[in-house]
């Protein structure tokens, strides 16, 4: 016994001689005290408190050395399979191809989309050698095709190129960039503006600027394909309020606050997004009750104006200048170069706070070349023709009105759009709802069991009565419509959407854009063309 | 360097060890005939050196340029070349814009070493010292960052108020979230979003301003100051507001106006969408492509139509935001590889065939793999020989964004795929814009006919966004032919691009049977608008092969 003992002696002589060894080195090192009377102090006689640090320290290193991209092969779901497994699993997995051929009807819609040689305009040339009406593109003010811009586009091409060759941030922002910003925020009254490059990635890049996870959002449900996009890439709380109906926004938002009341949850961001003429139907806001709305209940507004800036109010400044409605009192005004000033890209106005944050935070204006100048310019002019021509805008009111008033008395074709908005949009009525093939589903089927006269329900983006429609007769009731003015002579379109990929499915409409450029017998005329054609081709379908 | 006769091999970029001056004598002639000339008109502002004073103002177009409202010190070789130029298309451009290679070493064809081993990704880790130094510096200016709000929002409270709640409203961004722009960007921020103006070319005139209020914000100083430019992406020069490109593209100017005023699939469609498409085919040595009017979107509303809820996007770390954008659209389910790394790669597509979909175990209706050619953000090359191997195994569809390497990389300036010599048909789906290397705005998506048809159906791009303005269309269209070249057809019937439409009705492939396949082919001139002039120097590809 004793000799085993004498035999470690020289072992345990050695292990506390290098003990002290290593604590008096210890102690030597800068700092080192704290270390020993931290690790004192958390261990107080307590080798579990010790343990426990000793854990987190390795969690925290383990997670730190975890390669972000590492396989996922922890979960519960994970199974294990062997190299000669896997490598059947390989062989034998045949993926979809990547594009489904189209169908017939897409092929006949792919054909059918006309080709216009030459440039667009009031009166344009199609590939079939006809000059037509052109009913269709957004030419509110007749600027394509404008002498004084093309001059002024040509005098920046000599000067600057024609690509920025750079994103705004990284010497892509040109003079004539701030000039436009500048020009816009002029015309409109606002204290500043920052410009995109594409009409449709403006205000999908607006909403996520602002609203992020938490943050609650009340939008209509008929806001158009790019503001859905925006509130899905946002990630935050929707909301949803009868389109156009001012009324059910106001419930929601009442019962917003008796919610939060109730819950006591701390305040977040709130915004109402809708747009000013709506893109799927041509309604338009009534702007004051809007803004008394958003006043009171303390939300922020996110207008789109991509239709109504340079379409409606004495000069083309859209719905604030019709309703007399400061532009300053709407929190985020978006609008689109692209369709009212006949340019390209897109803007959104608001004050200086609004405007610097979206140069960092708005996605597609930091990743995406800065517009090229020469289009740029085109705008600026476009915005100097406005504020110096007024009777633009009364011509195409009056040619609005001529197209209504021809089209608002036809017993076949039921028009939703406001009767100031240049866009016109024509749906088939069709004599009574008894003519539905039955084969049409309800569009919800959780609708079907609910009375109606209560208000919808605000979490989803479908009324409680949504409007029942064959969308599939109505569009190829449309389509012969635009086929048989074509051949009259007359360029109008369906409004093209993606079915299936928009929140809800959308009444099938032939969208008109009228144009200042025409004048109004050309006008009427056309009217009278789509009256013939929607009587020769809906006419038949109703005997 | 124009009168040169065009190589054999069209190339660009190559060595060629011909001399492209045709005789000392005539070389010496037109530097003192130029020389004379640029006496005649800049009066009394001649520099010391005949040879320093050809400058590019002697071109009567570029006369009226911005470029040339202040003249400044001419010894940094800015405004002009220090070295004498050795070739007559010096004359044609403007030497702010455009500088000359004048030594025919220094040119280097871009392409693989086929066998060779594509390099990997180097790791640049810096030392330590530079880490902890950095981090230190990163410390200190959050600890004096939240100090300062700590202070402000105490004794200056109107300075905060953005970033505070305030009558019922939320703060628009709170101090937390917009802490890094406030504090740590905003000491930087005199170095971005700086204004220029004139073309971003060689060359690139900065508005000066300065700051007095600590960056918040910028008074112009109302002077200018050129610096060479190597910051504007212009790989091939193509921003210029002279030469044949802008020639044509003043002619669309004219013909067309500015803008489509639709989107395609209503009525937006032009004769010049048609021609661009079929020319973007040709160039990329696909079956069709489609052209979008800017560059973030084409990956964010196209992304969306390819894949959706039951595929999986397989994503390399380092992809660019609107890939991000678009794969967050649709719905797909994201994986993510380490960089560049073909065996983590590997391992995770093993790994996710095996498993198949989260819970269900279904297998994935698709699997797309979204690499770029070039990162934008590493300047790494993607190991494409490696990466089609792979798909030869995995049957994954392959999506490779070439929004940098397109014009810039391969013999031909084709890209990736031109660099590795590989078959550009063996990716199924290419992307790019013209932003980058052809000096336009937009972006393009090439692939086979049916691919590019379902898009043109199912895309939010076509449905919603506008149709790209015809301008940019013209100057995409003369870019790519002066780096393809351009072999002359005779016209057979009226105007080429009525008969093109007639011929087939619906998409036309304007090439002809004489090299319908060819690739990397020249252009046809009947897949150009009649009305552009072709200058001898873009024919021959001379002034592409020249970039």
């Amino acid at each position: 016994m004793s000799a085993t003992t004498s035999s470690l002696e020289p072992l345990f002589t050695i292990l506390s001689y290098s003990y002290a060894t290593l604590e008096t080195n210890f102690y030597k090192l800068p700092g080192s005290s704290v270390v020993a009377r931290y690790v004192k102090s958390s261990h107080q006689n307590d080798p579990g408190r010790t343990l426990l640090e000793v854990f987190l320290i390795i969690f925290a290193i383990r997670t730190l050395l975890q390669s972000r991209t590492r396989a996922d092969n922890s979960g519960k779901h994970f199974i294990s399979f062997d190299e000669k497994e896997i490598d059947e699993l390989v062989d034998e997995w045949t993926p979809e191809p990547l594009a489904a051929e189209l169908s017939p009807k897409e092929q006949a819609e792919l054909a059918s989309i006309p080709v216009i040689v030459g440039p667009t305009g009031p009166k344009p040339k199609l590939s079939n050698g006809k000059t037509v009406l052109n009913l269709a593109s957004y030419n509110f003010t007749g600027l394509a095709g404008n002498e004084d811009i093309k001059q002024s586009g040509v005098e920046t091409l000599r000067k600057y190129g024609l690509g920025s060759c750079g994103p705004p941030g990284f010497y892509g922002n040109q003079d004539v960039h701030i000039q436009l910003e500048k020009d816009i925020a002029d015309f409109l009254g606002t204290e500043s503006a920052i410009l995109y490059s594409q009409a449709f990635s403006t205000i999908s890049s607006v909403i996520p600027a602002f609203c992020k996870r938490g943050d609650l959002i009340v939008a209509d449900r008929g806001v158009n394909f790019s503001i859905q996009k925006g509130l899905q890439i946002s990630r935050c709380t929707v909301r949803w309020y009868d389109h156009n109906d001012l009324n059910s926004l106001e419930q929601v938002l009442e019962a917003i606050e008796k919610e939060r009341q109730k819950k006591r949850s701390p305040l977040t961001r709130r915004f109402i997004v809708t747009e000013g003429i709506f893109d799927h139907d041509g309604a338009m806001s009534d702007l004051p009750k809007l803004i008394e709305l958003k006043l009171k209940f303390k939300y922020r507004l996110i207008l789109d104006e991509s239709i109504s800036f340079g379409s409606v109010g004495r000069t083309g400044r859209g719905l604030t200048e019709l309703y007399n409605v400061p532009a300053d009192q709407v929190d985020m005004l978006v609008g689109s170069v692209a369709n009212g000033l006949a340019s390209a890209g897109g803007f959104c106005a608001g004050t200086n706070i609004v405007v610097n944050h979206q140069r960092i935070n708005g996605t597609s204006f930091v990743f995406s070349a800065a517009m090229p100048a020469l289009l740029t310019v085109a705008a600026s002019e476009g915005i100097s023709i406005l504020r110096n021509t007024p009777s633009i805008l009364s011509t195409l009111q009056e040619n609005i009105r001529a197209v209504r008033v021809i089209l608002d008395r036809v017993d076949c074709i039921s028009i939703p759009s406001h009767p100031a908005s240049a866009t016109i949009h024509l749906h088939v009525k069709l004599p009574s709802p008894m003519h539905l093939s039955p084969r049409v589903p309800p569009p919800s089927p959780s609708l079907s069991s609910s009375s109606s006269g209560k208000p919808s329900n605000p979490l989803s983006p479908t009324p409680r009565e949504a409007p029942q429609f064959d969308a599939e007769l109505e569009e190829k009731l449309l389509q012969d419509v635009v086929e048989e003015a074509l051949a009259q002579g007359v360029l109008i379109t369906r409004a093209k959407r993606l079915r299936g990929q928009e929140l809800n499915d959308i009444r099938p409409s032939i969208r008109l854009a009228i144009s200042a450029a025409l004048n109004k017998k050309d006008c009427e005329k056309a009217a009278n063309v789509v009256k013939a054609a929607f009587v020769k081709i809906v006419g038949r379908q109703r005997r | 360097m124009a009168i040169n006769p065009a190589s054999p091999t069209p190339s660009m970029f190559r060595k060629k060890p011909s001399s492209a001056m045709s005789t000392a004598a005539s070389y010496l002639s037109a530097v003192s005939k130029a020389d004379a000339r640029a006496r005649g008109l800049n009066g009394g502002s001649t520099t010391s050196t005949p040879a320093l004073s050809l400058s590019s103002s002697v071109t009567s177009s570029s006369e009226d340029t911005v470029l040339h409202e202040d003249i400044g010190d001419s010894a940094d070789g800015l405004y002009y070349p220090s070295v004498p130029p050795t070739s007559e298309q010096v004359f044609t451009t403007v030497h702010t814009e455009f500088g000359h290679c004048a030594n025919e070493s220094y040119r280097y064809t871009s392409r693989h070493t086929p066998g060779e081993p594509v390099k990997g990704v180097v790791e640049q880790d810096p030392p330590y010292y530079i880490l902890i130094t950095t981090y230190v510096s990163y410390l200190l200016v959050i600890c004096i960052g939240h100090l300062r709000d700590f202070i402000g929002k105490r004794f200056k409270p109107s300075a905060f108020r953005h970033l505070m709640t305030q009558d019922g409203y939320a703060a628009l961004n709170s101090d937390f979230d917009s802490f890094y722009t406030r504090r740590l960007k905003s000491r930087i921020d005199d170095c971005f979003s700086h204004p220029v103006t004139g073309v971003p070319g060689r060359t690139i005139l900065l508005l000066d301003r300065y700051s007095t209020d600590h960056n918040v914000t910028f008074q112009p100083t109302g002077t200018r100051t050129r610096g060479l430019n190597i910051s504007s992406y212009n790989y091939l020069g193509f921003a210029q507001g002279d030469g044949p490109c802008a020639d044509a593209v003043e002619e669309s100017v004219a013909r067309y106006g500015v803008s489509a005023c639709s989107t395609r699939r209503e009525v937006g469609t032009l004769d010049l969408h048609l021609q661009a498409e079929a020319l973007v085919a040709r160039f990329m040595g696909m079956e069709s492509a489609l052209i979008s009017s800017m560059g973030f979107a084409t990956n964010s509303t196209i992304i969306p139509a390819l894949v959706s809820k039951g595929c999986l996007v397989i994503s390399d770390e380092f992809n660019h935001a609107s890939i991000r954008y678009g794969v967050r659209l649709s719905g797909a389910n994201v994986r993510m590889f380490k960089h560049n790394n073909m065996q983590a790669l590997e391992s995770l597509l093993r790994e996710v065939i095996s498993q198949g979909q989260p819970k269900t175990h279904r297998p994935w209706k698709k699997i797309l793999i979204i690499v770029e050619g070039l990162y934008s953000m590493e300047g790494t090359l993607v190991n494409l020989p490696a990466l089609l191997e792979l798909k030869k195994k995995y049957k994954f569809y392959l999506f490779v964004d070439e929004a940098h390497s397109v014009g810039a990389m391969g013999p031909h300036g084709r890209g990736v795929a031109d660099y590795f010599d590989v078959n550009p048909r063996s990716i199924d789906i290419l992307m790019g814009t013209f932003t980058k290397s052809f000096g336009a705005a937009g972006g393009y998506i090439a692939g086979n006919k049916a691919l590019i048809e379902r898009l043109r159906i199912s895309s939010h791009y076509s449905a919603y966004t506008e149709a790209m303005a015809p301008p940019v269309l013209t100057q995409v269209m003369a870019s790519m032919a002066s780096i393809m070249g351009v072999t002359i057809i005779p016209e057979t019937k009226n105007s080429s691009s009525l008969s093109l439409l007639h011929s087939s009705n619906a998409i036309p492939v304007p090439v002809t049977n004489l090299e319908a396949t060819a690739y990397p082919g020249t252009a046809p001139s009947t897949a150009l608008p009649n009305w552009v002039s072709l200058p001898p120097s873009l024919c021959d590809g001379s002034d592409g092969r020249m970039r």
